[in-house]
Parts: structure tokens; C-alpha cells; sequence
């Protein structure tokens, strides 16, 4: 390893304002066809810049999870672009989009996805081991709380406990991308902030342009930006002249 | 159509791999029944009914000569039916058609027409007519040789030649199974059975006015034992040769042999086959329902009970065995057929009809029914158990073990090695299910190494001539000096062979007891281990085939009854066991024997070896002897094993092998396709993860190839045990088959369940390749 970066050695990487990373235009994604055709999104365009940290709200079906789907090379839009850097994510080949998501991207969602089998050390293991530039599996677990329970299997943790879990399996590669589908879903507000507070220190510490989809609009707090969607589309955006800290976020 | 029966429509249609693999798996196992149980009970069908159109008799004795006259005597034995006696003798045909001398019996049938007993069928031609020097001619030979009514035939009777007209071909109970004395398996090619007008043949062997051969049945409820002994103390004084049953009458005994091994096969493979196939449905169909646990706990939150629900898997079931019956029933009819066309050319039946035994595909349906629905409905009686909550989630995690997992893992592997470890009883039914797909195979493959074998030890080991030499009757040893000078002519050993019975208490046997000489390197009886057992002069030495049919060992008493020349009797013990695959037989030292005969050196055959290239120069010149009987060449015995047994048990062992693949693929492609089914989620979260498809299914796989690393050595073992089984339940006096596996073989079954595993494995990773990421993501397992 080239880097054995201990959390402490970690510092807050600014945003770069004039070095967009994910680049959208005339996203569209439809389900169906004639005259059952469902839009998901229609015509969207969308720039996210690196280290940004962007809050996507809105109601279900208002095509937030497709978004953050496409930006992680887990769909292909109908029609229009999508771009991370100089990887193209329309049009790529299904190796293209593993090879982007191995390297670049890390995924936190709703129902955590962990692998039952595996403890919460092995879970972080797990991705590290085909990560290029990985931490310390043992170092991601630290900086989201969890190195007392390195040797648990999922099932005798807690919601929360899982959910960061997940976190740290997503920041042990240093993804350039950390995308966030509803995180806290599933859980109550302490625990979710605790869940918030590792995603918010894997953007500030590891530099990690972030995405969090919720419906949860305190969330919006904690980010650079905040993005509302409707119908498939941008309806509003919100820059935030300060990120709160998650502990200070009220919902 | 209700709701329910239109989700088991689209079940159905959605798993049809895992329907089709899995109908083929039960279709495999019915035709297996139905064609072996078929062709058993059709061969006893044939077998009765020709029996009893043929007034096939229950008795026999031969005798020297005795007077006509005599024959009211023998109906008046108590227990005695129907008497008919015969001149029966062995005569040389001059076939020059035939590189090889043809031996032939002729039977003298009374100028009347029909016998009353053992009557002939006419396949072609007609009756013979009194006077013209007509005969018929067995069906067997007659196909062989293409022999049409009309044509000569020209038979040396008592040592002269006389030419006869074929005028039909006929088929007859006592030779449905036509065999040359001294010869195990019948040989069309160089033995005859001829019926002529008894006038003709009478003259011929100076028995006017006598017979030498009695049939007889028997009174309804009269002791076969008792008429046997008033039939030969009638018989006694004008050269009586011992009377037998139907048992010893050797068409009959083997016929029922092979009967008697076509039951244990119609009975054991099937079973084993079935019973095995049943296992499998039975897991097979158990993890498929338990798949849709989360589908059953729905239903029976929505408010339906138990019962329809129940019902829903039962017809899930029945709908699966009836496909797999229905083919396999269709199947099992032809397969029956096949079998059947191969003992055509071993049993002569006037007609041999496959006969469908009607209980055999109700007994496959229930069975496979009754199978697949307890593996079925246990599963649903598991869900159902749970509470909806419970059982609408997932199956709680097992209890996964830290222990014995070494950091130096990758998790990748510890994934895949808990995956079996987490659920340990399914993990063991898993790999026991792929271990029985190597006895499969196996069970079809061994045959071609037990022939092998039987053919290396019988044919290297023990009988070591290249020909047999035998004589009309016993001649001088010096016979075996002049077939010495032969050109080409290698190593002569003169044997003296006399039909004996041999007495052990209550139970007699008749055989030919073979006298050898001491150090006869021609005819070696071994040991299993291919230690030769010495012939001695003091006492017997027994196939332990017959020794134990006797009930006898070494030491044991017996009394020796020449049934031949001046008939001594002398009291013999047996003084060593020889394991021969082939027939029974006895042996004494060929002084020793000679001195019991009174008759001084004396020979009836001569074991031969001979140079080959000169070895059909040899047979001619042996033929034109006027006192050889018969040559019997071993190349040609050979020959004909080959043909007659070995294609009949390849057929049985291509169809076996066959149907062991089937189950094989259906095993493991059902094990992968539902250990997928179980795994997708996980999988699925691997991809997004960033895990290749190569690696995702790379799991998946491994798990698989672990089950296959610890079923197949476990299969191996099974295999081995399955056969021996086989072969014990086996009870075949004419040929005792070794429980011999090779490596090639054990290779085979090891090479095609793996190759089997991989196909499956290949096309289980093109699903995995299409897993739907998305919709992992939005559920939780």
C-alpha cells in the first residue's frame, strides 16, 4: 500500500467550483414503451463539481434513485449524455461500467447491502482487497466509529451500525464519488445522524465528490447544494453558504 | 382457472430449465422401470406361454438303448402324465459353408406328425413327409446360415453321410436356448438341431424298435424326486444315464438363468436408479419451493389457508412427475423394446413380444409423486409454520462460524465456504445429491470392466487352449500323439471329460467331471486371486458355484456317479474350491478318473494350442477326422461372447450411462440454479460493489466446485458399494461377474459429472452476468 493514511493525517479537501466531475445533459430514462411509457427523467442536465457535497430531494418517483443509478454506472439513461471526468457513462460497455464503479465509486444505500456472511472487518476487506488505492480496512472502520466491532457479523448489529458499515466499505477505496441512496432510510434520527457524520468526514476527509438522495429535507443542511427534483426533473436548486455539521441538523 | 393455478402456470413457465431438467431426471428413472420390469415380465410371458402352447415337458432321462416295450412301464409310475420316448443323437454336419465343424442333434419325431410333448412350432416350410429324407431345421441356424426349406443338408449319421431336404424351420421348447454340450453359450453358427422322421433315424443308429431319450410331465401335485427315481430304476438295466427336472434341462436351465438376472436387474438397477432419482426430486423440489418462501409467507398473510397453498406445490409437483412419467413411460416402452430385440438372437421364441406390465407406470407415477411432493410439501409445512412476519423475510442468517477461517483467506472464498457451512444440513443433502450422479454412471460403465475381466481370467487363466477337440466317443491317449503331429500343431493335452452326478446327502447335481493330468498348463482351475488350485487324484475339485449349490466344502463327503460305460459309483471327499466365472464344473486327475472307469488311458477331448497363421489349416484337418465330434475354437467362443453378451450389456449400459448424465445435469443444474436463485442479492451487491461478472459468479461457482471436490470421491465409494450390491443380489449360476471397476471407469464418471457440472456451471454464469443490479438495491434480502 502506498499510502497507509491514518485518519488523523486526513485533511478537508475544498470544493474545486471550476472542475465539474459529473456532467449530464438531456438525461432520459424512460420504462416502457408506447403508450405505457413511464418518464423517469426527462431532458435533465446537471453539473456536480469535484468534493462538492450535493443533497438530491424529492418525493418518490421523482426520479432521484435513476440519477444516482446512472451517475454510478448502474443504468444507462434512454437517451442524452452522462460523463464522470473523461469516462463516458452512456453508451459504455457493462465491463466499462464495473471498471468505473471498482474504481471510482462507493455506494451507501438504503438497506445497507452487506454481505451476511462476511464480518464487518471482511465486509471492508471485501472491497479493498480490489480497490487500486485502498486504505486500511481497519482505519476506514475507525473514522466511522466501528473498530470496536470489527469481528460482528452483520446480523448481531444494530441499523445504524450496519448503515456504517456500509460507509466504510464504500470510503475504503478513496472513491473519487461516494453515492448515497437514501443512507438513513431506515433509520431513526440519532442513529442516522451518526450515519451522516461518517459520510459528511468521508467527503471532507477523503475528498469524496458526494451525492445523498433523501426525502429528508434536514438533510439538506449538510450540503454544498441542495437539488429538487420533480416529474423527472431539476426544479429547484439551493446553494448553502454554510454546511452544518450533522449533529447540528434538526428533523 | 383460479389465481393460483395461473401463478403455477407462469411458475412453470419461469423455471422451465429447472422443470425440464427436472422432468428428465424423473423420465429417466421411469424408463429404467418400465423398460427392465418390462422386459423381465415379457420374457416370462413368452417364456410361459410358449411353455404351455408347446406342452412343454417336466422330466427327462436318457438311456442306453432300451426296447419300446419298456414305455408302459414308465406311465405306470405314480405321478407320471404324459410319456413320450425319443432317439435323440448327436450328429456332425457336413457344412461346407462353415470354416469351422458344425455339430448337430437330431431328434426323431414319429411319421404321425406332432409329438404330444415338446412340440414344434413351424416358422416356415411344412412338416417333413415320412419316407423322403426330409428334416427341419431350427430356427437359429436356419437364420444364420439363411437356410430356406428346400435346401440339401447333408448330416453324417453314425459315420455315413446322408443328404437330406430341408422342408421347414421350426422352433421348439427344448432349444430355445441352443447350446452345444459343453458349450455355455449357444453358437448358431456351429450347432443344429434337426427333426427327422423316426423311422430314418432310428435305422441309422440300429434303435428300431427303442429309444435312448424319455420326456415326461409330471401329475398335478406328484414329487419330481420320487417319479425321477422310479424313472431311472426302470431305466437302470438298459443303461440309464439319470433322470433330471426342468432345472437341469439345459435350454430351460439357461433360460431361466438369464431370467432369474434379468429379474434381479428388472428389479435391483431400476430400483437403485429410481430410489435415487426419487432422492433427488425430493431435494430438488424441497429448495425450489423453500425459494419462495417469502411467495408462501404472502399468500398466507393475504388470508389464504394452509390447504390451497399446500395444494398449489402439490400440483406444482404432479404436474412435474407427469410430464417426467409421460415421457419416461414412452421411453421406458422402447427402451423395453430394445432390450427385448437383444435377446432375440440368444432365445429362440416362435414370436417375442414386449409386453407392457401395466402396474410398472402406475408404480413409477406414484412413486415419483409420492417423492417430489414430501420434499415439496415438507418445505411448506416449514414455511407455514413460521409466523407471515417471520416467514416474509428472509431466512434469518445462519449462524455463521468465525472459527477455522485463518485471516490468509480472502473474503471472497470465506463467502463461498460459508455459504456451505451456514446451512450444513442442505449443504449435505446438496453433495450427497451430486455424489449419486458417479454411481450412476459408474453403474452403467463397470460392465465393459467386469467382461474384461471375466474374458482375461477366464480366457488367460483358466482356459488356456486355443481349441477343444472333442471325440464321438473315448479314445485311446495316443489320439492326442496324432493330433500332436499336425503341422502347426503346438501342445496337446489329452482330457477325459464323463457325465458324472454328484451326491452330496440330499442334493445331486449332474455334470461333466473333467479328468486332467497332472501338470496340464491347457485347463488351469484358479482361484479368484489367480492361484492355481491343484487337480488331484484323491478327491474333487469344485467350482464354488457348484459347491455351493451342492452345499458342500472342503472335506466334505460325496458320493461320484459315472452316468457313462460300466456306471461305477465310489465315494470321493471334495478337496479344493476354484472360482470360475463361467458354468459348473469338477475335476479329478485324469488317472485317477480313468481308474474309476475301469477303462484304461483314455481320452474324450484334447485341449489344443496352435500356431495362428496356421490355426485354419488345423480346423479342417481336425474336422475331416471321422471320430472328432466337435472343435471348438476359442477365438470363436470369443467371438460369439462378444456379440450375444457383451452386445447386450452395452446396450443396457449405453442407456444406463446415458440417463446417469440426465440425472447428473439435472442434480447440478438445479443445485446452481437455486443456489443462485439464493445468492442473487448478494451477488447482485457484489456487482455494484465493482465486482466483475467474473468474480461475482466466481463465488457462486466455487461453492460449487467445493460440493463437487468432497461428492465426488464420496460418489466414487457409493459407486463401488452400489455394484457390489448389484452383484450380490445377482444370482447367476452360468456366469458369475466380479466386482471389478476400473480406473478408466471410476475416470469417466469423475470426467463427465465434472464436465456436466461445468456446462451447468457455464450456463448458471450467463444468468449471473444479467443479474438486474437495480433491484437488489431496492430490496433488502
Amino acid at each position: 500500500m502506498v499510502e497507509s493514511a491514518s485518519p488523523a493525517s486526513l485533511v478537508s479537501q475544498p470544493v474545486r467550483p471550476d472542475d465539474p466531475v459529473f456532467v449530464a445533459r438531456k438525461l432520459c430514462r424512460t420504462y416502457g414503451s408506447g403508450a405505457a411509457t413511464v418518464f423517469a427523467l426527462r431532458d435533465l442536465d446537471l453539473d456536480i463539481m469535484a468534493g462538492e457535497f450535493v443533497v438530491l430531494l424529492g418525493p418518490s418517483g421523482s426520479g432521484k434513485s435513476t440519477l444516482l443509478n446512472i451517475l454510478g454506472g448502474l443504468d444507462a439513461p434512454t437517451s442524452g449524455t452522462a460523463r464522470w471526468r473523461d469516462h463516458e457513462l452512456t453508451g459504455s460497455s457493462e465491463a466499462d461500467l464495473t471498471r468505473y464503479r471498482r474504481e471510482h465509486v462507493g455506494f451507501v444505500f438504503q438497506f445497507y447491502n452487506l454481505i451476511p456472511s462476511l464480518t464487518v472487518l471482511e465486509n471492508v476487506q471485501l472491497v479493498a482487497e480490489i480497490a487500486e488505492n485502498p486504505m486500511e480496512p481497519r482505519d476506514a472502520l475507525s473514522l466511522v466509529g466501528l473498530e470496536q466491532r470489527l469481528d460482528h457479523f452483520p446480523s448481531q448489529l444494530s441499523g445504524g451500525e450496519q448503515q456504517r458499515v456500509a460507509v466504510a466499505r464504500a470510503i475504503v477505496k478513496r472513491p473519487d464519488a461516494l453515492l448515497c441512496d437514501e443512507p438513513t432510510g431506515a433509520l431513526d434520527v440519532e442513529t442516522g445522524k451518526l450515519v451522516l457524520q461518517a459520510i459528511d468526514r468521508a467527503n471532507r476527509d477523503v475528498g469524496a465528490t458526494t451525492v445523498v438522495i433523501t426525502h429528508n429535507s434536514a438533510i439538506a443542511g449538510m450540503a454544498n447544494r441542495v437539488l429538487r427534483l420533480a416529474g423527472g426533473r431539476i426544479v429547484g436548486e439551493q446553494v448553502n453558504q454554510r454546511r452544518l455539521p450533522p449533529g447540528e441538523l434538526d428533523w | 382457472m383460479t389465481l393460483l393455478d395461473r401463478k403455477l402456470l407462469r411458475d412453470l413457465w419461469s423455471l422451465r430449465a429447472q422443470v425440464i431438467t427436472i422432468a428428465l431426471l424423473i423420465g429417466a428413472g421411469v424408463t429404467v422401470l418400465v423398460g427392465s420390469v418390462g422386459t423381465y415380465t415379457s420374457l416370462v410371458a413368452n417364456q410361459d406361454r410358449f411353455y404351455d402352447d408347446a406342452r412343454f415337458a417336466q422330466v427327462w432321462a436318457e438311456v442306453e438303448r432300451a426296447p419300446r416295450s419298456v414305455v408302459p412301464r414308465l406311465s405306470e409310475i405314480p405321478g407320471v402324465g404324459v410319456v413320450e420316448a425319443r432317439v435323440i443323437r448327436d450328429v456332425r454336419l457336413d457344412w461346407p459353408q462353415s470354416a469351422l465343424s458344425v455339430a448337430g442333434r437330431i431328434v426323431a419325431l414319429p411319421s404321425s406328425g406332432q409329438t404330444a410333448l415338446n412340440r414344434l412350432t413351424l416358422e416356415r416350410g411344412r412338416w417333413f413327409e415320412p419316407g423322403r429324407s426330409e428334416v427341419l431345421v431350427s430356427a437359429g441356424f436356419a437364420e444364420t446360415w439363411s437356410v430356406q426349406p428346400g435346401d440339401p443338408i447333408r448330416v453324417i449319421l453314425n459315420g455315413r453321410l446322408q443328404t437330406f431336404s430341408v422342408a421347414g424351420i421350426a422352433y421348439s421348447p427344448e432349444f430355445v436356448y441352443a447350446s452345444r454340450p459343453g458349450n455355455p453359450l449357444p453358437d448358431d453358427r456351429t450347432f443344429a438341431v434337426l427333426w427327422a422322421d423316426e423311422d430314418a433315424v432310428a435305422a441309422a443308429f440300429d434303435l428300431k424298435g427303442a429309444f435312448n431319450a424319455v420326456a415326461a410331465t409330471l401329475a398335478p401335485g406328484a414329487s419330481e424326486k420320487s417319479v425321477l427315481a422310479a424313472v431311472d430304476a426302470v431305466l437302470d438295466r438298459y443303461g440309464g444315464r439319470g433322470g433330471y427336472g426342468r432345472r437341469d434341462q439345459p435350454s430351460h436351465r439357461f433360460l431361466s438363468d438369464e431370467l432369474a438376472e434379468q429379474r434381479t436387474l428388472a428389479l435391483t438397477v431400476p430400483t437403485i436408479f429410481f430410489g435415487i432419482a426419487a432422492f433427488l426430486l425430493n431435494i430438488v423440489l424441497a429448495r425450489l419451493v423453500e425459494a419462495q418462501r417469502e411467495q408462501i409467507a404472502a399468500l398466507k398473510a393475504l388470508g389464504f389457508p394452509s390447504r390451497p397453498i399446500a395444494m398449489h406445490y402439490l400440483k406444482f409437483v404432479v404436474v412435474l412427475c407427469a410430464l417426467g412419467c409421460a415421457g419416461g413411460v414412452a421411453m421406458g416402452v422402447w427402451y423395453g423394446h430394445g432390450m427385448l430385440n437383444n435377446y432375440r438372437p440368444f432365445f429362440r421364441f416362435p414370436a417375442l413380444i414386449y409386453e407392457m406390465p401395466a402396474p410398472a407406470p402406475l408404480i413409477a407415477v406414484l412413486l415419483s409423486v409420492a417423492a417430489g411432493s414430501a420434499g415439496a410439501l415438507a418445505a411448506v409445512r416449514r414455511v407455514l409454520a413460521l409466523r407471515p412476519a417471520e416467514a416474509m423475510r428472509p431466512a434469518a442468517p445462519a449462524a455463521f462460524s468465525r472459527a477455522a477461517l485463518g485471516r490468509r483467506w480472502r473474503p471472497t472464498t470465506k463467502m463461498a465456504l460459508r455459504g456451505l457451512a451456514g446451512r450444513p444440513v442442505r449443504s449435505v443433502l446438496s453433495v450427497l445429491g451430486l455424489a449419486m450422479a458417479v454411481p450412476m454412471i459408474v453403474m452403467g460403465l463397470f460392465w465393459w470392466d467386469a467382461l474384461a475381466f471375466m474374458i482375461a481370467v477366464q480366457f488367460e487363466g483358466v482356459d488356456r487352449a486355443d481349441a477343444v477337440v472333442s471325440f464321438t466317443d473315448p479314445v485311446a491317449g495316443r489320439a492326442a500323439r496324432e493330433i500332436a503331429a499336425i503341422p502347426g500343431v503346438l501342445a496337446v493335452e489329452g482330457q477325459r471329460v464323463v457325465p458324472v452326478r454328484l451326491r452330496a446327502g440330499p442334493r445331486d447335481y449332474r455334470v461333466g467331471l473333467t479328468g486332467l493330468s497332472a501338470g496340464a498348463q491347457l485347463r488351469v482351475p484358479r482361484e479368484q486371486d489367480l492361484r492355481r488350485v491343484p487337480v488331484r487324484p484323491d478327491g474333487l475339485t469344485l467350482t464354488r458355484g457348484l459347491a455351493e449349490r451342492l452345499g458342500v466344502g472342503v472335506g466334505s463327503a460325496m458320493v461320484v456317479e459315472a452316468l457313462d460305460g460300466k456306471r461305477p459309483a465310489v465315494a470321493m471327499p471334495v478337496v479344493a474350491l476354484a472360482d470360475e466365472l463361467l458354468g459348473f464344473n469338477a475335476y479329478l486327475d485324469i488317472d485317477a478318473l480313468n481308474r474309476l472307469m475301469r477303462e484304461g488311458d483314455r481320452i474324450s477331448q484334447a485341449a489344443i494350442r496352435v500356431d495362428p497363421a496356421r490355426a485354419s489349416a488345423i480346423w479342417r484337418s481336425l474336422s475331416e477326422r471321422p471320430r472328432v465330434a466337435a472343435v471348438a475354437v476359442k477365438s470363436v467362443w470369443l467371438q460369439v461372447f462378444d456379440e450375444k453378451i457383451a452386445g447386450m450389456v452395452v446396450v443396457s449400459a449405453v442407456v444406463l450411462t446415458l440417463f446417469g448424465l440426465i440425472i447428473a445435469v439435472g442434480v447440478v443444474y438445479n443445485s446452481a440454479r437455486i443456489g443462485l436463485q439464493e445468492r442473487a442479492w448478494e451477488l447482485a451487491s457484489l456487482r455494484v460493489l465493482g465486482f466483475t461478472r467474473g468474480e461475482a459468479s466466481g463465488i457462486l461457482l466455487a461453492e460449487l466446485a467445493v460440493q463437487m471436490l468432497i461428492a465426488i470421491p464420496i460418489g466414487l465409494v457409493l459407486a463401488r458399494q452400489l455394484v457390489a450390491t448389484l452383484l450380490e443380489l445377482r444370482d447367476n449360476e452360468s456366469f458369475q461377474i466380479p466386482v471389478v471397476i476400473s480406473a478408466p471407469t471410476y475416470a469417466t464418471a469423475t470426467l463427465t459429472v465434472a464436465f456436466a457440472a461445468l456446462g451447468c456451471a457455464l450456463l448458471v454464469r450467463r444468468r449471473v452476468d444479467r443479474l438486474d443490479l437495480v433491484a437488489a438495491l431496492k430490496t433488502r434480502e
